[in-house]
């Protein structure tokens, strides 16, 4: 393993920060360390820069027990969530300034940094102040100044919380392909569950100061291993009488159970072929979503949350639905349960 | 084993910080601060020591020290007040109105920091004097000022002006014209608004340039000696009865009001202090 | 509310006074400058006049006499070796203070706010329980034959004592508003204490520090209480131009008093342009970069 965690632990003031974390990353990969804020996945992040000293456990990497090597000795690049550039110098010279620090040859610099500054898009731009720059591309320049004395770790924390929501999107692919064909090892932080799906290639679902979970996107989606990634993960709802409902009736043992809108159909009354598996529901609200509407149902009492294409005959609130439950996430205190609708599995029926 | 612990415990903290030059920057500090700041001030105790409490008593109780404590506090005070209502009449000015000269006043607001305070108080004392510009016309009307606590109390006055408008000057700039408008829609004459509105925005400010202005006040001496005439019992301020013992080679007496005024220059500081505080609690219970 | 003009809104503060509004507005303009007139502006014209009242011959003479040019020599000297010894008091405490946690931070800073909050008088009284006949340095002093009280170190020490907290009260709330993100960030890269201090503290903080030196130049220039107690008052020796002023004044001379204190006002008037200056400069630059 390239970069790995044992058994980390950190208290700051009586607050236990990081409790027993332990997880490895490969080299090469793309890590995305997500959950809400106070979490601790930032001081994840700084306590592998070197920024914050564990109380116990080991950091390693690349073969190497880290925990005494200075941040600055660790061969790491940080992007830093307001990015940290240097107000007062150049775009130039903020990349430069790793270089310069050791003491590398002035043509050495001037081509590397020039390397750099086209590699993210930056041409032209040289003799700017950070003040002069857009959010995107100062973060392009922190980005670079992080890439220039060619590390062998690249951490980001929180890498798109300050830019706009519209060049958000664009920046994450551009992120993604830059970081994936320089190759190098990167870990982010981030809150924003869309963000570490679309650009990790592995996430880390931090809560609580533990690791709840770590996997590929799609597995996390699919199969949560913990109530609470249960929870975070998707759109998801809690539901607490789930065995009210038809096909769940014979799953005891369960506290609560998640739902998500991908696993609801929601059709017109009368128009749903497997009603018996199905309940009936009283439409409360409809939102207009772009590309999808939002329908909001009210079944036995429960909210349920269901999505429809805007293509489909619309629905109206307090309209009489059918709605067609195919899986719940049940949990308890630590163990999470896939459950399928029983009455669909008897029934053998192909459904889209 | 203790001295290898030390060290551990030594790399342990050193390490822990990120940025470097905390040990340097610490060592010169400290180094500086003891050796001009501290350790001449604690000398103060060392004299006190051998001074011994029945003549400490009796320095500080001296019916001549008395007075002047009297006389410093009064002049003091009066000053730090002309200068609360003053100073928030040009603060509100300066900040709220354009007019004509307005950078140039807020210039010659500092001028008492960049006066020597010598050149101030021989000025005010030729000013002020009975052939004085202003002396004579007030001794017209039978008002004498230089060598009475008048005279005292216009010197601190000057010296302390500045305090004020700087306190509040800030504090009136950030404030939100949308308070003053929202209290004018709601029908409040502009004396109204400045009461209910401003006031209590500024009144922690105004606070603090008072006690700076008193406190500086209290220590004040180039610019009040030569207005002041040190007259025994009438006009002779704190600072100057300080002076006087030491020219007598009176250590003893002069450290010991020395101490008297050290400590009441803490008081009013830490009085400020409390009741800043006490101010922003009820504020904040009120929200 | 949604009719009012955006243009109109943003102009409230300075807008059309109506009625008591404008008779108020006049009338505290009227009591404000008068005040400055009377407090401030009349006692330098006091200084100007009386200067000149009896010639030039006279002014000239008093400002070439050679006691006010010693003591104007013995008043540089203190004031540079004050200002150079503060700034780098200010540079370090301003980056122990701004940059680390540690414990007692609230305690050293009122320590340094100490000179402020004590009478001149006692700041020189201090170097006299130190160093004079009764001082516990005494003994050691004689043992090398060094003078400090009633002698020139005595009255740089004096100098630097009443402006010590000047540098680095100017500097601590800048560097600690700016916050620690650019020197973690540079410290990451392997850049020393120094290089960091150069390259990216002190470009935020010029202005600043620029301030703070000239607030601490005007200070010691004009420094008085503190030095009159450790002079001792010797002509030519240790006499500061502000002493000379005193000895003058006292001995009736008002015009040479006078004309020796119209250096010191010229210096005072180069000073306060200065710090506009350098206040107003420091503030346009600041909220072009912090943007």
């Amino acid at each position: 393993m390239y970069v790995e965690l044992k058994d980390v632990n950190k208290e700051f003031k009586g607050f236990r920060a990081l409790n027993d974390v332990s997880f490895s990353i490969e080299k090469g990969k793309l890590v995305g360390l997500l959950g809400p804020s106070g979490s601790g996945k930032t001081t994840i992040l700084r306590t592998l820069a070197g920024l914050v000293h564990p109380d116990s456990g080991d950091i390693w990497i690349d073969g190497k027990r880290v925990n005494d090597v200075p941040a600055s000795k660790r061969g790491i690049g940080f992007v830093f969530q307001n990015y940290a550039l240097f107000r007062y110098m150049t775009v130039f010279d903020n990349v430069a300034f790793g270089l310069t620090v050791e003491k590398k040859d002035k043509k050495f610099i001037k081509q590397r940094v020039n390397e750099l500054i086209n590699l993210v898009g930056l041409e032209g731009l040289q003799d700017r102040y950070p003040h002069q720059l857009s959010g995107g591309q100062r973060q392009r320049v922190a980005f670079a100044r992080a890439l220039a004395p060619n590390p062998h770790l690249l951490l980001l924390d929180e890498p798109f919380a300050a830019i706009d929501a519209k060049i958000r999107k664009e920046l994450r692919l551009w992120l993604r392909e830059t970081i994936n064909s320089l190759g190098i090892t990167s870990i982010f932080v981030t809150h924003d569950q869309d963000e570490a799906v679309e650009v990790a290639d592995e996430i880390v679902i931090v809560n609580g100061g533990r690791i709840e979970q770590k996997g590929n996107p799609a597995d996390i989606y699919k199969s949560p291993a913990t109530p609470f990634a249960a929870r975070f993960i998707g759109e998801s709802l809690v539901l607490d009488r789930h065995e009210t409902l038809h096909g769940f009736e014979t799953y005891s043992g369960y506290d609560q159970a998640v739902i998500r809108p991908e696993l609801i159909q929601i059709t017109k009354h009368g128009k749903q072929p497997i009603l018996h598996a199905s309940e009936d529901g009283i439409v409360e609200d409809v939102f207009f979503r772009g590309s999808l509407i939002e329908v909001h149902v009210n079944v036995k009492g429960m909210r349920l949350i269901g999505h429809r294409s805007p293509e489909e005959e619309p629905l109206l609130p307090g309209e009489k639905v059918s709605v067609l439950i195919y899986r719940l996430y049940l949990y308890n205190e630590d163990k999470v349960h896939l459950a399928e609708n029983v009455r669909l599995k008897d029934e053998n029926t192909v459904f889209i | 084993m203790g001295q290898a612990k030390w060290v551990s415990s030594k790399r342990l903290r050193k390490k822990n910080r990120v940025i470097p030059g905390f040990g340097l920057s610490m060592g010169i500090t400290i180094s500086m601060l003891s050796l001009i700041v501290l350790i001449p001030l604690l000398s103060i105790f060392v004299v006190l020591s051998g001074v011994g409490p029945a003549d400490f008593w009796k320095a500080i109780s001296d019916p001549q020290a008395v007075a002047a404590y009297r006389v410093s506090l009064i002049c003091a005070l009066a000053a730090a007040l002309v200068n609360a209502l003053f100073g928030t009449i040009l603060a509100w000015i300066l900040v709220r109105y354009r007019f004509p000269g307005r950078r140039i006043l807020d210039g010659l607001i500092e001028l008492p920091f960049a006066l020597p305070t010598a050149v101030a108080g021989i000025a005010l004392t030729t000013l002020y004097s009975d052939n004085g510009w202003i002396g004579k016309l007030l001794a017209g009307i039978g008002i004498k000022v230089a060598y009475t606590p008048i005279g005292i109390t216009i010197a601190l006055i000057f010296i302390g002006i500045p305090f004020v408008v700087r306190a509040i000057q800030p504090v009136l700039e950030k404030l939100d014209g949308q308070y003053e408008e929202a209290a004018t829609m709601l029908g409040a004459s502009g004396w109204q608004t400045f009461r209910r509105v401003v006031f209590p925005e500024i009144r922690p400010a105004l606070l603090t340039g008072f006690g700076l202005a008193f406190a500086r006040g209290l220590g004040e001496y180039g610019s009040v000696i030569f207005i002041a005439g040190n007259i025994p019992y009438e006009t002779q301020i704190v600072p100057l009865i300080i002076m006087s013992k030491l020219e007598q080679f009176n250590y003893g007496a002069a450290t010991s009001i020395a101490l008297v005024m050290i400590v009441f220059s803490f008081l009013t500081l830490f009085a400020i202090n409390f009741i800043q505080s006490r101010l922003n609690h009820a504020a904040k219970g009120a929200e | 509310m949604n009719l009012a003009n955006p243009a109109e809104a943003s102009n409230r503060i300075q807008e059309k006074p109506r009625g008591s509004g404008k008779a108020a507005k006049s009338i505290l303009i009227g009591l404000g400058v008068a005040f400055i007139l009377i407090m401030l502006v009349l006692p330098l014209i006091t200084v100007c006049v009386y200067a000149l009242k009896q010639g030039w011959e006279v002014f000239s003479g008093a400002i070439t006499d050679p006691y006010a040019i010693k003591a104007l020599q013995l008043t540089l000297l203190a004031t540079v070796v004050a200002v150079v010894c503060n700034t780098i008091f200010g540079l370090f405490a301003s980056w122990a203070i701004s940059k680390f946690h540690f414990r007692g931070k609230q305690f050293l800073t009122t320590l340094i706010d100490i000179p402020f909050a004590i009478s001149p008088i006692i700041a020189g009284l201090v170097f006299i329980l130190v160093f004079g006949r009764i001082g516990w340095a005494y003994d050691f002093l004689q043992a090398y034959d060094l003078k400090v009280v009633f002698a020139v170190p005595g009255i740089i020490l004096a100098t630097i004592f009443v402006t010590f907290p000047f540098v680095a009260r100017e500097l601590i709330p800048l560097m600690q508003a700016q916050g620690n993100d650019e020197e973690e960030a540079a410290a990451l890269m392997g850049a020393n204490w120094w290089t960091i201090y150069r390259k990216v503290t002190l470009p935020h903080i010029k202005w600043g520090l620029l301030y703070g030196v000239i607030l601490c130049t005007a200070r010691a220039l004009g420094e008085f209480g503190a030095v009159s107690v450790v002079s001792g008052h010797l002509r030519g020796k240790t006499n500061t131009l502000p002493l000379h002023i005193e000895i003058l004044f006292n001995e009736f001379q008002l015009t040479a008093a006078f004309a020796v204190s119209s250096i010191l006002v010229v210096t005072a008037i180069i000073i306060l342009i200065l710090r506009n200056i350098v206040e107003f400069k420091g503030r346009k630059e600041e909220s072009e970069h912090v943007r």
